[in-house]
């Protein structure tokens, strides 16, 4: 291949134009990152953090974490919890996104609209209103779903871990439908409608139209936007961390992201703390790994 | 180092100058005292225990004593007070100059050196007159980080209406105190209703069945803490809260203290254990019930020795934190907050006096009654240095609102005696 490219001079433009970024790119994340793995490396606690000199401790956080099977468990439920909400996002958005292409264009705007305004809605404000929602006594939830006929007078959502999980869950999965959907429906426009009509004259049927025609077109954008799900997912802190204040047993539905900030800023234990977030790094690349050797070789063939 | 030097510099210029920053001057920390003459002064007050009147006079106050320079008041949450803290007063460029904190949380805060020294003031702001189970709590290696502000145990709001209703009289022992909690659930059906409103995490309020057991959270064993609440003793104590929440109370398991007014203004509740200014929110004519609040009484939680219980001394402490670089202006808000002024503000709200000569400012009705007897018997966390870390992870929310769900006692105790013996290593 590069043998068919014609020989660029080397001129210092390109790199010119690449160094400021690169450069911010190592500030913002280099020096975050350079930090985390010194403090892991050191006991720091809250005495440290007004000055106290802080003591090299080489590999014993690490080792304090890997013996504690609290760690385990809470590492095996944030795997879970992000499959699940990834899948069922994915499954959502790209559902919505092809009945907007079916849609009229009033509904259509409409369902937008409703999409817009759910991504646009700051995080702690809805998280708020999924609370009034979902409140033990006075719970909008709870008075409909008795007044159905159930017996859900004064029934505490949170408390048992599970159903924590899956109120956790629709409310993680509702903020990040809407990006799915806007993503895959401007992709699911790109599709050309001549290709869709030759299958169709070939005698494809819509499912197979969608599985050999549409899928294959649109899958580099599929596999990007499960990528960042994925990701997304697997560092969800917000949503559980109001939740567990709301009424969850914090011991109970820790996920990495909860976890680490009950070790480092609730505990005063940031050595411990950066050690885990390490944890959760070698997690995202080792999860992510394989989508993006996958995109990779798509954008080589 | 340039910054340094300008500090060290402007200190001593303002240390010549000042007329009004004489506190502090006598500080032998060159490093703990000092700062500009004005400046915009940062405080964080927790809650709305502080009542309306007292911050408008301190601000009021401190503004006319100190032309040039402001106060604001930034009102924080109790709940996650504890890691607000630890990242804002680490910064030198976020920290606000004065803070309250929580009497049980402050040991963390001083042993790591997140506040000043303020030894040298003592005498000035009243000396041994100040609460001197709040001064030792806040003192390390004989120096005093904090100061106390108030004090305040909860006490028990009862409906005198329902109680007649009931056929009850105020009990005198812990034992008639169920009865009569049971007794208000059984004659109000409601599923809301309390007849002792207790919400599941409210550990605080739950601590005086544990105390009154004679069990208790942790204990020192050298210098080393343990969880103790595995304790024969403990676990009754803790039964005594799982029946009473099964039993009397309709609250949530998974809610905490933080808003009685709602359910009290909806007639949910019989009684419940809360501060004295408790009382301002329910006679709020905008956020409370006048009507209802007229019919509260107030009685001293008792024990089952017949005296009151051993509830927990609540209070709050003022700090100065390390970081600032006004540290003569905040103490001179530390100073005007410990004055008889601002201290009669608070006890006219119920909160009792920083210092033990002002107590008499509480008055002697009812409500001054149950505040002085609820505190002679009240008792502290444990005095340990990792305390505040222990409230601040949930450990005991998360025990107390799965003993109120129903859970095992004894084997929760277990589990939560584990986390507090490593959190207090």
């Amino acid at each position: 291949m590069a043998r068919r490219r014609p020989a660029v001079r080397a001129t210092p433009l390109p790199l010119g134009l690449v160094l400021p970024s690169a450069a911010l790119l190592l500030l913002a994340l280099g020096y975050p990152l350079g930090r985390q793995v010194v403090l892991s490396l050191q006991e720091f606690g809250l005495a440290q953090q007004f000055g106290r000199p802080p003591e090299w401790v080489g590999l014993d956080n690490y080792r304090a974490l890997i013996d504690d099977p609290y760690l385990w468990t809470v590492v095996l439920r944030t795997v879970v919890f992000c499959f699940v909400n990834a899948a069922l996002t994915m499954g959502a958005g790209v559902g919505i996104a092809l009945l907007m292409t079916r849609m009229s264009r009033g509904v259509r705007i409409a369902v937008q609209s409703g999409l817009l305004l759910t991504w646009a809605t700051p995080v702690v404000a809805s998280m708020i209103v999924w609370q009034f929602l979902f409140d033990t006594q006075y719970g909008v939830v709870n008075s409909v779903l008795t007044s159905l006929g159930g017996d859900y007078e004064g029934h505490s959502w949170l408390l048992e871990p599970m159903s924590f999980f899956a109120v956790a869950t629709i409310i993680v999965v509702w903020m990040s439908v809407p990006f799915v959907v806007f993503t895959v429906y401007a992709a699911l426009t790109q599709v050309p409608d001549d290709v869709v009509e030759a299958a169709e004259i070939d005698g494809a049927g819509a499912w197979q139209r969608f599985v050999h025609v549409v899928v294959p077109t649109i899958r580099p954008v599929l596999l990007v936007v499960l990528l960042l799900q994925v990701i997304w997912d697997l560092r969800v802190f917000t949503q559980i961390y109001t939740l567990q204040k709301a009424g969850g047993i914090t011991r109970d539905t820790n996920l990495l992201g909860t976890y680490i900030y009950t070790l480092g800023i609730k505990g005063g234990d940031f050595g411990t703390a950066a050690a885990a977030a390490m944890f959760m790094l070698a997690l995202t690349v080792v999860l992510t790994a394989p989508y993006v050797r996958l995109m990779f070789r798509q954008e080589e063939g | 180092m340039v910054g340094k030097k300008k500090v060290v510099a402007l200190a001593a210029i303002a240390a010549l100058l000042s007329v009004t920053s004489a506190c502090g001057s006598d500080d032998d920390d060159p490093s703990t005292s000092g700062g500009p003459e004005k400046a915009d002064m940062v405080m964080w007050l927790n809650g709305a225990d502080t009542p309306q009147e007292a911050r408008d006079w301190l601000k009021k106050t401190f503004e006319d004593e100190h032309p040039g320079s402001t106060l604001t008041i930034e009102e924080q949450e109790w709940d996650g007070l504890v890691e607000r803290l630890t990242t804002a007063l680490s910064s030198e460029d976020q920290t606000p100059d004065v803070v309250e904190v929580g009497n049980t949380q402050a040991p963390t805060f001083t042993t790591a050196g997140a506040f000043s020294d303020l030894t040298g003031d003592l005498d000035e702001w009243g000396g041994d007159d100040l609460l001197p189970g709040f001064v030792d709590g806040a003192t390390v290696d004989d120096k005093t980080y904090a100061v106390p502000y108030y004090a305040g145990s909860t006490y028990v709001f009862y409906r005198k209406d329902l109680f007649e209703k009931s056929g009850l009289e105020v009990p005198t022992t812990m034992e008639d105190f169920i009865a009569a909690a049971k007794t208000l659930k059984a004659d109000n059906p409601d599923p809301d209703f309390s007849g002792y409103w207790l919400p599941g995490q409210d550990w605080r309020d739950g601590a005086a069945f544990l105390w009154d057991a004679g069990g208790d959270f942790a204990a020192a064993d050298g210098d080393s803490w343990s969880g103790t609440l595995s304790t024969p003793e403990s676990i009754a104590g803790l039964t005594t809260f799982q029946d009473l929440f099964e039993q009397a109370s309709g609250a949530p398991a998974d809610a905490n203290e933080s808003d009685p007014v709602t359910p009290f203004c909806a007639g949910n509740i019989g009684m419940m254990s809360r501060p004295g200014w408790v009382m301002g929110l329910l006679t709020d004519p905008d956020a409370g019930c006048p009507d209802l609040a007229k019919k509260v009484g107030v009685f001293a939680l008792p024990g089952s020795d017949g005296g009151p219980a051993p509830v927990l001394l609540g209070g709050s402490d003022i700090a100065v934190s390390a970081k600032t670089e006004n540290q003569d202006l905040a103490r001179d808000v530390v100073g005007l907050m410990l004055s008889d002024d601002y201290q009669g503000i608070l006890a006219d709200a119920g909160l009792t006096p920083a210092r033990e000569s002002l107590s008499s400012l509480l008055g002697d009705d009812e409500f001054a009654q149950a505040t002085i007897e609820a505190a002679s018997n009240a008792k502290l966390t444990p005095a340990a240095a990792n305390w505040a870390t222990v409230e601040g992870t949930r450990i005991l929310e998360d025990l107390f609102g799965q003993i109120a769900q129903g859970g095992d006692v004894t084997q929760l105790a277990g589990d939560a005696d584990d986390r507090i013996s490593e959190t207090l290593q």
